[in-house]
């Protein structure tokens, strides 16, 4: 029968899981992200360093095609610990302009249309809202991340073979974990912004212009007081720390892994606190 | 099938700040199951909106416990959620998104399967009058609209209990009175309770069964509208000319009572089942002429004048006047 003829009645009908539910929103997210063109755009852009890697690992792992070159080149062209960070330096970077631009989209249009109360008024607690919007835009920026890293990972043992994966495993551990801490920096920095700043194009900005901000603060303090521990407030640089750490590649002068974790640690609860006093369904003005 | 009331308070106490806005509210309200509307009245700041808000878990009590559909509000409302449907007050929605998406995604998240999910948000937009609109953008919608969208979301589940926060806010009058015929049709067709809150005693006296006053965070009357209402058309204030000293006498021949004021004014109190007309056919067979005749509805205004305080009895008791409902024959 057609819709318009069948008039309203109650579902009675089954319910779904809990977890059929949490992973609602993030469907639905993900297939409006996907349906911005810039988003598509600088995804497809995330993509290039990636294919270049892997024609390198190829290279790397083909010495008939390198033939003629220099020895001190063949000793630095190496699948290492120094080439998986120049990866994630390098794809760190996109996924920071990604979150700063498909972040906000999920959350400020939430607040600025005042979506809350009808979200929270179904089974979804704030903390599951919160955990369904991370798990957007983690998952979004995996595909440009650790995906491709693990990819790059995997090619290297097929091509090097299981001596390689043995001496090495933990390069292909340390790039997964390594970026899910970038990521949930980033996330989180994203849906605070735009919990701030219920304007999206501003809380892109503002998303932004934090790690640049942070970055710049930090070195003032550094050259101002002539110390290194400045570097703590900048996160991209902690997480920097801890990558290098993470792949055993020598650090630069400043502070520890231990203290950069710390740092990251005290930053990630800022910004917890800032999402929970943000998205409440209810505003109390005290 | 279990019932349980609609709304259980018990010394509910809830702070907003340092500010006590609920002071100790106990009642229950409504029976689950029944299909009827519970109206919850009162004029602004009185603590309507922070009652749903508590009701719904987005606030915490500081005191006392309350309870929905027979669930405690602090410890099970996410089952409670999922059998409850919620019209905010303010503009509510996700802008970039179609009527049709909106609702799947909203009843997807209650626990509807995608496809019966996309059947109810078709069969509801419809329902609400929104079907040809149903794949603009919430954004473009007007606000009589963006009100239909708000009750479409809420019912889209099929909840047991849906809470209206001020439906009719905004709206013009024919969108009204389909808001408000949606409101009953979602009660008397589809079983649903509803607890409608609203400052409107039109709306309220036009929809509910049941209503609760509140005034600065207490309850001041809890009343069954219905009953009220056949209680309150017995009242008749009648004026004759002619010999009226038997009326007193022939009046418990119809079961009723009456009172002489002099001058051949009368007030009578009908019974439950007796209707104005028999007060006709007693005057005709007393020989009085009916200058006056007022059978007074006595409304959900003046209860609620009255809870107030700013009436101390029913107004046509010391001055009657001219309203709308009444039925006055002069000859």
């Amino acid at each position: 029968m057609a819709v318009y003829k069948r008039g309203y009645q109650r579902y009675n009908g089954p319910l779904t899981g809990r977890w059929t539910r949490f992973m609602v929103l993030p469907r639905y997210a993900w297939q409006r992200l996907y349906e911005q063109r810039l988003v598509l755009l600088l995804t497809m852009v995330s993509f290039i360093w990636p294919l270049l890697c892997t024609g390198f690992i190829y290279l790397t792992n083909h010495v008939e095609l390198l033939q003629g070159l220099d020895k001190d080149f063949l000793a630095f062209i190496q699948v290492n610990g120094t080439f998986f960070s120049i990866f994630m330096y390098v794809q760190g970077g996109f996924a920071v302009f990604l979150a700063a631009l498909a972040g906000p989209s999920l959350i400020a249009p939430d607040l600025a249309n005042n979506a809350l109360p009808l979200y929270f008024s179904r089974p979804l607690t704030r903390w599951s809202y919160a955990l369904a919007r991370l798990t957007v835009i983690i998952g979004m920026l995996s595909v440009v991340t650790w995906v491709p890293g693990l990819v790059l990972f995997g090619l290297q043992v097929g091509l090097a073979g299981g001596w390689w994966f043995l001496a090495n495993w933990t390069l292909g551990a340390a790039v997964v974990v390594g970026f899910l801490l970038w990521l949930l920096i980033l996330s989180l920095v994203a849906m605070a912004a735009s919990a701030y700043v219920k304007w999206r194009i501003v809380a892109g900005a503002v998303s932004l212009a934090i790690f640049f901000i942070l970055t710049g603060v930090s070195a003032m303090i550094d050259n101002v007081f002539r110390v290194t521990w400045g570097h703590l407030l900048d996160p991209a640089w902690s997480v920097n720390q801890v990558w290098r750490t993470l792949l055993g590649v020598d650090l630069p002068e400043g502070p520890g892994a231990g203290a950069s974790m710390l740092s990251l640690a005290i930053f990630i609860f800022f910004l917890v606190a800032i999402i929970e006093r943000k998205l409440r369904p209810v505003e109390v003005v005290r | 099938m279990n019932t349980h009331s609609v709304v259980e308070l018990d010394n509910l106490k809830v702070k907003l700040g340092r500010r006590e806005i609920l002071h100790g509210i106990t009642c229950r309200l409504g029976v689950s199951g029944t299909g009827k509307a519970i109206g919850l009245l009162g004029p602004n700041g009185a603590g309507k909106s922070t009652l749903i808000l508590t009701l719904l878990g987005f606030l915490r009590p500081s005191g006392g416990r309350a309870r929905i559909l027979g669930m405690d509000c602090r410890h099970n409302m996410g089952e409670a959620r999922s059998r409850i449907g919620y019209m905010p007050e303010n503009d509510a929605f996700v802008g970039e998104m179609t009527a049709v998406t909106f609702l799947r995604q909203m009843a997807e998240l209650s626990g509807l399967p995608p496809k019966a999910a996309l059947e109810k948000a078709h069969e509801v937009l419809f329902h609400v009058g929104l079907g040809e609109s149903r794949y603009r953008e919430l954004r473009t919608y007007s606000y009589g609209m963006k009100q239909m969208a708000k009750l479409a979301q809420a019912i889209v589940h099929g909840p047991e209990l849906v809470v209206l926060d001020e439906p009719t806010n905004g709206l013009d009058p024919a969108a009204r009175r389909r808001m408000l015929k949606l409101v009953t049709e979602m009660k008397e067709e589809q079983g649903m309770n509803v607890l409608v809150c609203s400052h409107l005693l039109r709306d309220i006296e036009q929809v509910c069964d049941e209503a609760v006053i509140l005034k600065d965070g207490a309850i001041v009357h809890h009343c069954n509208l219905e009953e009220e209402r056949r209680s309150n058309r017995s009242f008749v204030e009648l004026e004759v000319t002619g010999d009226d000293t038997n009326l007193r006498m022939a009046l418990p021949e119809i079961g009723a009572e009456g009172v002489s004021e002099g001058g051949g004014r009368w007030r009578i109190v009908l019974p439950a089942g007796i209707e104005v007309e028999a007060i006709w056919g007693l005057t005709d067979r007393q020989n009085l002429l009916v200058r006056k005749l007022t059978h007074r509805r006595d409304t959900l205004e003046e209860i609620f004048l009255k809870a107030m305080g700013h009436l101390a009895h029913t107004p046509g008791e010391s001055a009657p006047s001219p309203r709308s409902g009444d039925i006055s024959v002069t000859n």
